[in-house]
Order: structure tokens, then C-alpha cells, then sequence
């Protein structure tokens, strides 16, 4: 672990100084044994994470803030109001835009709670994140899902003909599980046409994938969110931010709508993942470089696939969605007892599509390996 | 002045904005939200946080240790983390002597109230409360549009359990904070098992949730945990939380315990992925260390006795605290204390109604908060009279 001990030592926490004097001394003691061995574990990539996890500066910002311990003792609610003003500060918003999660499935789910009812319906690609709908089977809305396109991109079109009477149309943009992308272009006239035939429903866009894009027809739609009181985006610091582990997500709208869907307030962030956020979002180098570095990785993966007589889906995200010709469960379990973790079944494609993650590009050269072994073809790696 | 608070602003510019309405419903929130949005930040230079009932020393050791070399998973899900949530309930389950099974997670026991309230209330079974308690079940009714029935507390501050099991009728959930936040007091074990069992005979529908937020602070010998009654039956449970005793409120870690099936329901509702990666490290490692519960509630006890004498010799009359904060009758409105307080640097609780016009709600910090604390006490109740000095104690710095 690279991180210094000097953080520890150098200030003094709360409570008496004698008794946290001990404290610290005992902790840059613990500090300087080395840390336990760790099991090797297997690959994951099942669960999108990435790889590389938070930047160092992330990390030295919650070791700073969290090293004497007080911040860590007390509840978090000054430090959620610097996150919103840090995350509004990046998109040149308001606070009064941005409302947090823990993680962007919490605020899912509240968009779910306060907008549909049992007859104001959710619109769904009938393969998409499943927080939204899970939800909804959970509060009692109804759920439309719409089946994917032929090019296994939500249908758009369908979605807004299912829209009318419905409380919230869900795009995911990227799509979770297929890594396919639909172009601003798309989106404007999709929120368009839902904001017609349905006055009152909600277009939930979740961009949790934004950072990895590389398609050039990509637009976010924060900028529109602002302004419309019926679009709201949601973004999260699990992916291209390397923070799944922080639990920090965002949405971005109208201050009316935001308002309404702070149903919870902040009280599930915790100071960590505050604090790590607070100073992620400032670092945009850092995400390009993660995305370049994904770019890599998943464009040897996808490669290698093809050359063995697989198609995927053109990714916009850190996973891909691949034609493995067989049903996702053998290829999976295979896959487990060679040490690589791959996805779970994504009904009505678990009998031909497997959704795998993008690790390191080392970590891919070694999946291929198994990947290879599990579908019984010749290594053909350039 | 032997304590700074420097490290807390380590990392901190002052926050430009108050809180918002939503921040309301915080177990610790109270304070800022029903006083209004002026709220200034909380954790400035040389204030003392008397208002949130945190402990005033934040995580043991071996959380803060175990906390930083669970960097290397901040990029993992806390499923796929080294601790995982998996090895959480499991050494919750081993600290409380359950099985996992028995065992749900929540971003703050505030999450797992909430859930409660969804899964035993409607808008035909009403909640039944205290007042004053815990707001955190009564405003998720008031979301949800349940009706709410909410008992006083008798003189003593006592949650009235006569009137309670009698106001349990169709009711869907029986909210029994023990200790009871604000009034402090604590029900004997013996008062809570008959109570449980009169409730179930009379309108075994009801589902009860006793909130153990305070349990590691309890000194009194007849308290004892009511998780042997959440395992006996199928709607009682118990809540905890790591933000008091373990001093992990930033952390958000909170847990029930009861029958596998209630625990099921409330892993159905909880927010998907509701833990951080590394507070599950640190909580794991606090577990496994109940000395320093045990040096942390010593600590407490001699902080609380100090403070409660103190109030006694300015007169006020003081409710049996088994908890980290004093319900103190001052025999003025809370608002007012509470403010003149705020004019001096100590944030001190809200205002609790019924209790609003004459009780006020103090944290207990370090002896040394304390005893600064009572300077400003003294002079804000107009009483002249010398601080009385503490006894010698372990948390105190030599001189």
C-alpha cells in the first residue's frame, strides 16, 4: 500500500489528547507491520467494477480527511453539502441540481417511488439495469418492458409508444447489460416524443457509463436535464471513478424535480465515500486516462473474440456483450473453475449471450487463455 | 485548550449552504433540521457537537487500520470486498450470537426503520410511537400517508408501555426505542418481555421493533438486549447501529436481527448495495474488538455521571441517562437554550416536543468537552456558580 503514515500523525483527532495521542502512536505502529498476505482470488469480471480502482489523490483525500479518525465519528451531513456543491461546480450547475445516492441505485429506486404509482406505469428496455424495475415489482407499479431492437439496442421508438400514462421511462445510456450506445440525436428525439404523448412521465436517463463512450455521436443530456423538469440523468462514481466499493451516485435536473426525488435525503452516504467523491469529480484527467486504458483492453478483447469466431455488440462501456453460441451458465461455470468470474444470465439471451467485464488489459490476456480453453478454440492472439 | 479541532477541518473548506429539508430525517440531523436553514456548518474550529449523540472519539484502532488497508477495494463492490457484506453479517452474527441468517444490513439503522415502517404499516395498521422518541419510523409514515399514534412518555421519561400495548391494537408496527432517545431512560429486560408478550397474545398481527441504538452505553442491571425475543418470534426485531458506541456515524452501518423470513424482507427492500466497502472493513474489525466497547461505554459512564452532576447542582432535574446524552429539564424552551448555546460554540439537541417548552437534549462528549460545556451552561441558565471538577479519570490528559 503506497499511501504515508504521516497523515496519521500529524494532526490531532478528537476527545482527550493523552487518549489520542495513544491512539495515533498505535496506529502508525499497526501501520508499519506489513499488511497480511492475501489470498489470490479470481478474476472479476462479473460486475463491471473498474479494475484500477479510485486515483491516488482520491485515496490520499479520504486518508486525509479520515486518518485521525474524528470525521469517521460523526455524521456526514457538512460533507454532503461540499459533494453537491463539487459535483455542481464540474457541470457549471446549481446545488439545488444535484441530488446524491448511495450509489445511483438509490436514487433509482426514489425516482421509482415518487414518480410511477400502481397506475402511473414504468417504461423499461426489457433487458436494462434492473434496479428500476425490481423496484417496481417491490412498490407495486406496473412494469411495460419493451423487448430490445434486432441490433439488441433499446427500442426507443416502442418505448415511447408505451409511455403514455406512464410515470417514468427508463434509458439506460449506455445499455447494462448489451454495451450498446444510442446517439444524442436519438435521445433528444426520444425525450421529445415521450414528453408528447406523456406529459407527465419522467425520462430517468441513467448515464452510469458515460466515461467509457467513445462513439462520437454520444451527448450527455445533463445539459437538458437542467432545464426540464420531466428528464433527469443519474450518474454514478462506481465505474470509470473506480469506486463501487464508496457507494456514491448523482442525479442531476431541474431543482423542482430534484427536490421531489431527495425522497431520502443523504442519510445512507457515508464520509468515505463523500470525502473520496468530493475529490474525484474534479479529476477529468484521470477519467480519460481510464477510458483510453479501457479502450485498450476491451478493443483486444473484443478482437480476440471476433478472431475466434465471435461477434459482440459495439461496447461503449467497460464490458462486453458476446454471441459465445451456448448457453451462458456451462460457459460461466467453466470459466469459475478456471479462476475467471464472468456474468450471471441476462434473460431472454442467457442460452447464446455472455456479459463479460474489462480488466486490465494483463487481466484480459489471461481471461482469453480461459476463455479459449472453455470454448475449445486455438489460441489465435496476435 | 488540551483538544483541537483542527483535524476535522482537515479536509474541509466551510460548507456554503445550509442543509435542506431532506436532511431531516438523520438519526443526529435533528438538530440543524428543525431549527431551520440557517444552520452553519457543524464541524467548525473549537465548536463542541453536543447535539448528534456521536461519540466523541470516532472509530476504535483496529477500525481506522483495518478501514485504510481495505483501500485496495474501493473499486470493488462491497460483495466482491475483502471484508465482504457477507463477512460483515457474519461478525455481527458472532458478536450478537445469531446466525448470519438473522442478520440484515442498512446504511444506518435509520434505513432498516424505514423498511420496518413499509413492511408492517399501511394505511390500514397504524404506527405506534412514542412522544417523545426516534422520529425516523413516524416521518416515514408521514411519507408514506400511515397513520400514526404516538404515546407520551410518563413523568420519568419512561416510554408509557401500559398505554403503548393498549394503543397496539390493528396497529402494523410498535416502534420501542430502549434506550429511548431523547429522554435517555432504558426499560428493564423483565418490562420488555412482558410487554412482548402481552402484545403478541392481544394483537399478534403487530409486528415490534425495538431500536437498541444505545444498547453498549446501558449501565443499568436490569437492562438486557431484546434479541432473544426477535429470534423467539417471527415479528420482533432488533436494531443497532455503529454510529453511537462504535463511533462509526459517518460510517453508515446499521443492522436488525430477527427470524431469517423478517431479516429476508428487510434484504428485499434495502438499497442495493447499502454498504461501503471499506466501513465494512472497519466495522469487521471493530467487532472483533468488544474491549474497546467495553473501555468506550467506562469512558461514557464517567463523562455522563460528571454532566449529570453537574446539571443537579445547577438545579436541573436530570432523567436516568443509560445513554450517551442527558434529557435535562432546564425550564425553558429548547429553541432558546439551544440557540444561546450556539451564540457560545456548543451545539447542543432540538427541540423534542412534547418536551419542547422545558427539556433539552445534551450529548455527552470527553470530560474535558464537558467540563468546557458547562462553563457555557452555567452561563447561559444565569446560574454564577463555580463547575464542579471531575473526578481523576483515564480520558482526562495529565497535567
Amino acid at each position: 500500500m503506497s499511501f504515508t503514515r504521516r497523515a496519521f500523525v500529524k494532526t490531532v483527532g478528537v476527545g482527550s489528547a493523552a487518549f489520542m495521542a495513544a491512539r495515533r502512536s498505535a496506529w502508525a505502529e499497526l501501520l508499519q507491520a506489513p499488511a497480511p498476505a492475501r489470498a489470490p482470488r479470481p478474476l472479476l469480471l462479473h460486475n463491471n467494477e473498474n479494475p484500477l480502482g479510485p486515483g491516488e489523490a482520491v485515496l490520499e483525500a479520504v486518508r486525509s480527511a479520515l486518518g485521525q479518525g474524528g470525521p469517521a465519528g460523526r455524521y456526514p451531513w457538512d460533507d454532503v453539502t461540499q459533494l453537491h456543491q463539487a459535483i455542481a461546480d464540474r457541470f457549471g450547475v446549481s446545488p439545488e441540481n444535484v441530488v446524491t445516492g448511495c450509489g445511483s441505485t438509490q436514487i433509482l429506486r426514489e425516482a421509482v417511488q415518487i414518480f410511477t404509482s400502481p397506475v402511473k406505469p414504468l417504461v423499461a428496455g426489457q433487458l436494462t439495469y434492473e434496479e428500476c424495475a425490481g423496484y417496481a415489482d417491490l412498490v407495486g407499479t406496473p412494469v411495460r418492458a419493451i423487448p430490445l431492437d434486432r441490433s439488441l439496442k433499446l427500442d426507443l421508438e416502442a418505448m415511447a409508444d408505451a409511455a403514455r400514462g406512464a410515470g417514468v421511462a427508463f434509458v439506460n445510456n449506455p445499455n447494462n447489460p448489451t454495451a450498446t450506445l444510442l446517439s444524442g440525436d436519438a435521445m433528444d428525439a426520444f425525450i421529445e416524443r415521450v414528453h408528447t404523448a406523456a406529459p407527465d412521465a419522467v425520462v430517468l436517463i441513467d448515464e452510469a457509463y458515460h466515461d467509457y463512450v467513445t462513439d462520437p455521436s454520444h451527448r450527455t443530456q445533463i445539459p437538458r436535464a437542467v432545464k426540464d423538469p420531466r428528464l433527469v440523468v443519474a450518474r454514478t462514481f462506481s465505474k470509470a471513478h473506480g469506486m463501487a466499493g464508496m457507494r456514491v451516485g448523482y442525479a442531476i435536473g431541474h431543482p423542482d424535480t430534484i427536490k421531489r426525488l431527495a425522497w431520502e435525503g443523504p442519510n445512507a452516504l457515508n464520509v468515505a465515500g463523500i470525502v473520496a467523491a468530493t475529490a474525484s469529480i474534479k479529476d477529468e484527467a484521470r477519467l480519460r486516462r481510464e477510458s483510453a486504458r479501457n479502450m485498450e483492453a476491451r478493443k483486444f478483447t473484443l478482437d480476440w473474440f471476433s478472431r475466434a469466431g465471435f461477434g459482440g455488440t459495439d461496447s461503449q462501456t467497460n464490458f462486453i456483450f458476446v454471441d459465445i453460441k451456448r448457453p451462458a451458465k456451462g460457459f460461466r461455470d467453466a470459466c469459475r473453475e478456471q479462476g475467471v468470474l464472468v456474468s450471471r444470465d441476462f434473460p431472454p439471451l442467457e442460452k447464446s449471450y455472455m456479459r463479460i467485464s474489462i480488466g486490465t488489459l494483463d487481466e484480459m490476456k489471461r481471461a482469453v487463455d480461459v476463455f479459449g480453453n472453455v470454448l475449445g478454440v486455438k489460441a489465435k492472439a496476435a | 485548550m488540551p483538544v483541537s479541532r483542527r483535524s476535522f477541518l482537515h479536509a474541509l473548506s466551510p460548507a456554503p449552504a445550509g442543509p435542506s429539508s431532506a436532511f431531516v430525517a438523520a438519526r443526529g440531523r435533528e438538530a440543524h433540521a428543525a431549527e431551520g436553514a440557517s444552520a452553519p456548518a457543524r464541524r467548525s474550529a473549537g465548536v463542541l457537537l453536543l447535539d448528534s449523540n456521536e461519540n466523541p472519539l470516532g472509530p476504535g484502532r483496529a477500525a481506522m487500520e483495518a478501514l485504510t488497508r481495505a483501500f485496495v477495494d474501493a473499486g470493488r463492490y462491497p460483495t466482491n470486498a475483502r471484508p465482504s457484506t457477507a463477512d460483515l453479517r457474519e461478525a455481527i452474527a458472532h458478536r450478537v450470537s445469531v446466525r448470519p441468517e438473522n442478520v440484515a444490513l442498512g446504511a444506518g439503522s435509520w434505513e432498516l426503520l424505514r423498511s420496518a415502517v413499509r413492511l408492517h404499516a399501511s394505511s390500514a395498521r397504524h404506527l405506534v410511537t412514542a412522544a417523545p422518541t426516534f422520529e425516523q419510523p413516524e416521518k416515514m409514515a408521514e411519507q408514506l400517508g400511515i397513520g400514526v399514534r404516538r404515546v407520551p412518555v410518563d413523568k420519568d421519561g419512561r416510554i408509557d408501555l401500559e398505554a403503548t400495548a393498549q394503543a397496539a391494537r390493528w396497529a402494523g408496527l410498535i416502534f420501542f426505542c430502549n434506550p429511548n432517545n431523547p429522554t435517555s431512560t432504558v426499560h428493564p429486560a423483565r418490562a420488555v418481555t412482558e410487554f412482548v408478550t402481552r402484545v403478541r397474545k392481544e394483537s399478534p398481527d403487530t409486528a415490534i421493533l425495538i431500536d437498541e441504538a444505545y444498547h453498549d452505553y446501558v449501565t443499568d442491571p436490569g437492562y438486557a438486549t431484546a434479541v432473544p425475543l426477535a429470534l423467539e418470534h417471527p415479528n420482533v426485531v432488533v436494531t443497532r447501529t455503529l454510529s453511537k458506541a462504535y463511533g462509526m456515524a459517518g460510517m453508515r452501518i446499521g443492522y436488525a436481527v430477527g427470524q431469517p423470513r423478517a431479516i429476508e424482507n428487510f434484504n428485499r427492500w434495502g438499497i442495493t448495495f447499502n454498504q461501503n466497502s471499506l466501513a465494512v472493513a472497519a466495522a469487521v474489525a471493530s467487532l472483533g474488538d468488544p474491549a474497546h466497547i467495553d473501555a468506550e461505554r467506562a469512558r461514557n459512564t464517567e463523562a455522563r455521571a460528571f454532566t449529570t452532576r453537574f446539571f443537579q447542582d445547577l438545579g436541573c432535574r436530570v432523567m436516568d441517562s443509560q445513554a450517551n446524552f442527558l434529557f435535562v429539564e432546564t425550564g425553558r424552551p429548547a429553541r432558546e437554550f439551544k440557540e444561546a448555546c450556539a451564540r457560545r460554540g456548543i451545539l447542543v439537541g432540538r427541540a423534542f416536543p412534547p418536551l419542547d417548552k422545558s427539556h433539552a437534549r445534551v450529548s455527552i462528549g470527553t470530560v474535558d468537552e464537558m467540563q468546557r460545556a458547562g462553563v457555557v451552561i452555567a452561563e447561559v441558565l444565569g446560574a454564577g456558580r463555580p463547575v464542579p471538577a471531575a473526578a481523576s479519570s483515564p480520558s482526562r490528559p495529565p497535567r
